[in-house]
C-alpha cells in the first residue's frame, strides 16, 4: 500500500502540491487526474524521490520514502515509467529490456524472456532499434522494461501521451490485465480521464495542487460536476 | 543517432576482429623501418588514451579536457618508480601506471561527477593544469621543471628474439619491439573495453548519458556510475602515459602538455565518438600525423623550426576537427559504416528489383 500524507511540494516559492493526502490499496489501479499544471507529474516524481517535498510523508507499506534515494526506491519495487517513456533510441528492443534488469538481482535473460512472452509485438521486434518503433510500441517497451525488475508498484506518467485512441485503449487494457494478473499496484497519471477511469478502481482528482476528489473511479465517472469543472468531460 | 555498432557483435566475433587487426599490425612492424615503428608505437599508446576518452565522453556523456593529467599520472609514476626500482618487470610497471591513472581519475571524479557541461570541462582542465604543476612541487622525485627522468631503454627479451629469429634476424631493434609491445598492450585494452561496452555497465552508462532521470528510476546510482566511468578512462590514460614513457625511455615536464588533451579530443572526434573503431583510427591518425605535417611543411617551404612550423600540428588538427564536424559529425568510422549501409541497401534493392 502507498500512503501519501499531507504532502506539500514547492518549486521555489510556488507550491505545486499543497497538503495532498490519499491512499493506494495494494493490487489496485488508482488514477490521478487533473488538468495541465494540476501537479500530477510532480506527485509521481515526489513518490520516486526525484523531488523533495517541503512537508509531508509518503509510505510504501511501513517504509518511509521521503529522504530515500531514487535508486533505492526503485530497488524497493517501485517502477516509474516517466512521461516521454525514456527508452534508449539507439538500443534494440532487447537491449532496452535488459536495462530494466540493471539494478535487479534477477536473471536478466529470464526476466526479458518473460516480457517477450507477455508482449508478443516486442518479441517480433526484438532486434529492431527503439528509434524505429511506433509511439504505441515504445510505450509497450517502456512498460515491459519497468516490469523486468518485477516491481510491486507501477507509477505510470501519461502512458497515452501522443497515442491514437485505438492504441491508447490497447495500452489501458494491458495495464488493467497486468494489475489483475500480477497483483500490481498501479498509480496512473493521465490527462485522458475517460480512458483512465475505465480501468481504474479508484481516482484522485487534483486541481492546482490540491485534492478535490478522492473516491472510487465509478463515483468520479458518474459525477457530472467533477467531470465538467476538473476533467473537461462534460460540456 | 544510430552509431556504428561493432560492440554489438557477439563476443567471439569481436575478439576475432580485434585479434585479426592486432596480428595484421604486428605483421606490418616486420616491414617498417625504425622511424615508422616508433610512430606506430606512439599511435598505439595514444589510441589507448583515446579509447578511455571515447568511453568517458561518447559512452557516459562526460567531457574531459584533463586526459593529459591522467597520462602524466601514469607516465611520471613509471618514471619515478623506474628510477628507484630499475629491475621492475614491464607488466608490473604498466599495471602501476594504470593504477596511478585510476587514482588520479578517482580524485578528479569526486568533484567532477557533480558537474555538467562547461563546468565539468573546466574542472578537468584544472586537473590537467594541477597535475603538471605537481611535477614542480614534487621536484625531489620528479627532478623539477628542467630535468629529464631517464629509464632503462626497452630491450627485446631473449625469448621474444628467439621466437622470431627465423623470421627476421634483426628483431633486436628496440623500435620494432616497442611497436609490437605497444600494439599488444593496446590490443589487451581494446579487448577489455569491447567487453565493457557490451556489459551491464556499458548499457548503464548509455542510459545515464541519454536520460539520467530514467537511469535513476531504473535503480542506477548516477554518481557511482559516473565515477566508474572516470576511473576507467583515467586508468586507460595512465596506461597510455606509462607506455609512452617506457617507449620514450624518459619523461619530462613537457611530455604531457595541456595541448595533448585537445589533440586527444580531436582524435576522438575524427575517429568517431563512442566507438572502438574510432579510437583505433584516432591512434592511426596520430601515428601518421607527423609524417604528413613534415611533408606539408617541406612542400610549402616552411621550416620545421619556425614559429609556423612548430605550431603546424595544432593548425592541421584544428582544420581537420572543424572539417569533420561540418561534413562528417560521426567521424571517419561513422562515415565508413554509413557508406557500407548505403552500399548494402543499394545492393539489396537491386537484387529485389531484378527480374526473376
Amino acid at each position: 500500500m502507498i500512503r501519501v500524507a499531507h504532502l506539500t511540494v514547492k518549486y521555489g516559492a510556488i507550491a505545486a502540491l499543497t497538503d495532498v493526502s490519499f491512499e493506494v490499496r495494494p493490487g489496485s489501479i488508482t488514477a490521478v487526474l487533473g488538468a495541465n499544471g494540476a501537479g500530477k507529474t510532480t506527485l509521481l516524481r515526489t513518490i520516486s524521490s526525484l523531488m523533495t517535498p517541503s512537508q509531508g510523508e509518503i509510505f510504501l507499506g511501513d517504509t518511509a520514502l521521503v529522504g530515500q534515494k531514487t535508486e533505492d526506491i526503485a530497488r524497493l519495487g517501485v517502477a516509474h515509467v516517466p512521461e516521454g517513456r525514456g527508452v534508449v533510441a539507439e538500443f534494440t528492443v532487447e537491449e532496452n529490456l535488459r536495462l530494466g534488469a540493471l539494478s535487479s538481482p534477477e536473471n536478466s535473460a529470464h526476466a526479458v524472456a518473460a516480457q517477450f512472452e507477455r508482449f508478443p509485438v516486442l518479441a517480433q521486434r526484438r532486434k529492431q532499434y527503439a528509434a524505429t518503433l511506433s509511439g504505441g510500441e515504445r510505450q509497450m517497451l517502456a512498460l515491459a522494461r519497468a516490469l523486468v525488475a518485477r516491481p510491486t508498484v507501477l507509477l505510470l506518467d501519461e502512458p497515452s501521451l501522443g497515442l491514437s485512441p485505438m492504441v491508447t485503449a490497447d495500452i489501458m487494457t494491458t495495464i488493467s490485465t497486468l494489475s489483475r494478473e500480477e497483483k500490481l499496484t498501479v498509480v496512473l497519471v493521465e490527462q485522458n480521464a475517460k480512458s483512465a477511469l475505465r480501468i481504474a478502481d479508484h481516482a484522485v482528482v487534483l486541481h492546482v495542487g490540491t485534492v478535490v476528489a478522492d473516491a472510487p473511479a465509478g463515483d468520479v465517472a458518474n459525477n457530472d460536476d467533477l467531470k465538467r469543472f476538473y476533467l473537461g468531460l462534460v460540456k | 543517432m544510430l552509431r556504428p555498432n561493432f560492440h554489438r557483435l557477439p563476443t567471439t566475433s569481436r575478439w576475432i576482429v580485434i585479434l585479426g587487426v592486432t596480428a595484421t599490425a604486428l605483421g606490418f612492424t616486420f616491414t617498417f623501418n625504425a622511424g615508422l615503428n616508433a610512430q606506430i608505437a606512439s599511435g598505439a599508446a595514444i589510441s589507448i588514451v583515446v579509447l578511455g576518452l571515447t568511453w568517458l565522453t561518447g559512452w557516459s556523456g562526460q567531457i574531459s579536457l584533463g586526459n593529459s593529467g591522467f597520462m602524466a599520472c601514469g607516465g611520471y609514476f613509471v618514471g619515478v618508480w623506474a628510477n628507484h626500482h630499475a629491475a621492475t618487470p614491464l607488466v608490473i610497471s604498466l599495471l602501476f601506471a594504470t593504477a596511478a591513472g585510476a587514482l588520479g581519475g578517482l580524485i578528479l571524479a569526486v568533484p567532477a561527477t557533480r558537474l555538467r557541461g562547461p563546468y565539468l570541462a573546466g574542472a578537468t582542465l584544472a586537473f590537467a593544469t594541477v597535475t603538471s604543476s605537481l611535477v614542480y612541487v614534487f621536484g625531489n622525485w620528479t627532478g623539477g621543471p628542467t630535468s629529464q627522468l631517464f629509464l632503462n631503454s626497452l630491450t627485446t627479451p631473449s625469448w621474444f628474439a628467439r621466437m622470431f629469429s627465423g623470421i627476421q634476424a634483426s628483431l633486436n631493434s628496440s623500435a620494432q619491439y616497442g611497436a609490437d609491445l605497444a600494439i599488444c598492450v593496446a590490443a589487451i585494452a581494446f579487448l577489455f573495453m569491447s567487453n565493457l561496452f557490451h556489459s551491464r555497465l556499458g548499457r548503464a552508462m548509455t542510459l545515464v548519458r541519454d536520460n539520467d532521470v530514467s537511469a535513476e528510476l531504473m535503480g542506477i546510482n548516477l554518481r557511482r556510475t559516473r565515477t566508474i566511468a572516470f576511473v576507467i578512462a583515467a586508468a586507460l590514460g595512465g596506461l597510455g602515459g606509462g607506455l609512452q614513457t617506457l617507449l620514450n625511455g624518459s619523461v619530462t615536464p613537457g611530455s604531457f602538455p595541456l595541448t595533448i588533451s585537445i589533440t586527444l579530443l580531436t582524435l576522438m572526434v575524427l575517429g568517431g565518438i563512442g566507438t572502438l573503431t574510432g579510437a583505433v583510427l584516432g591512434g592511426l591518425i596520430f601515428a601518421v600525423s607527423s609524417n604528413v605535417i613534415n611533408w606539408l611543411c617541406s612542400t610549402a617551404g616552411i621550416s620545421s623550426t619556425s614559429n609556423l612550423g612548430t605550431n603546424m600540428q595544432g593548425i592541421v588538427f584544428s582544420v581537420l576537427l572543424m572539417t569533420t564536424m561540418l561534413i562528417a559529425p560521426q567521424g571517419i568510422s561513422g562515415n565508413i559504416v554509413r557508406g557500407y549501409r548505403h552500399l548494402m541497401q543499394r545492393f539489396t534493392s537491386k537484387i529485389d528489383n531484378s527480374p526473376a
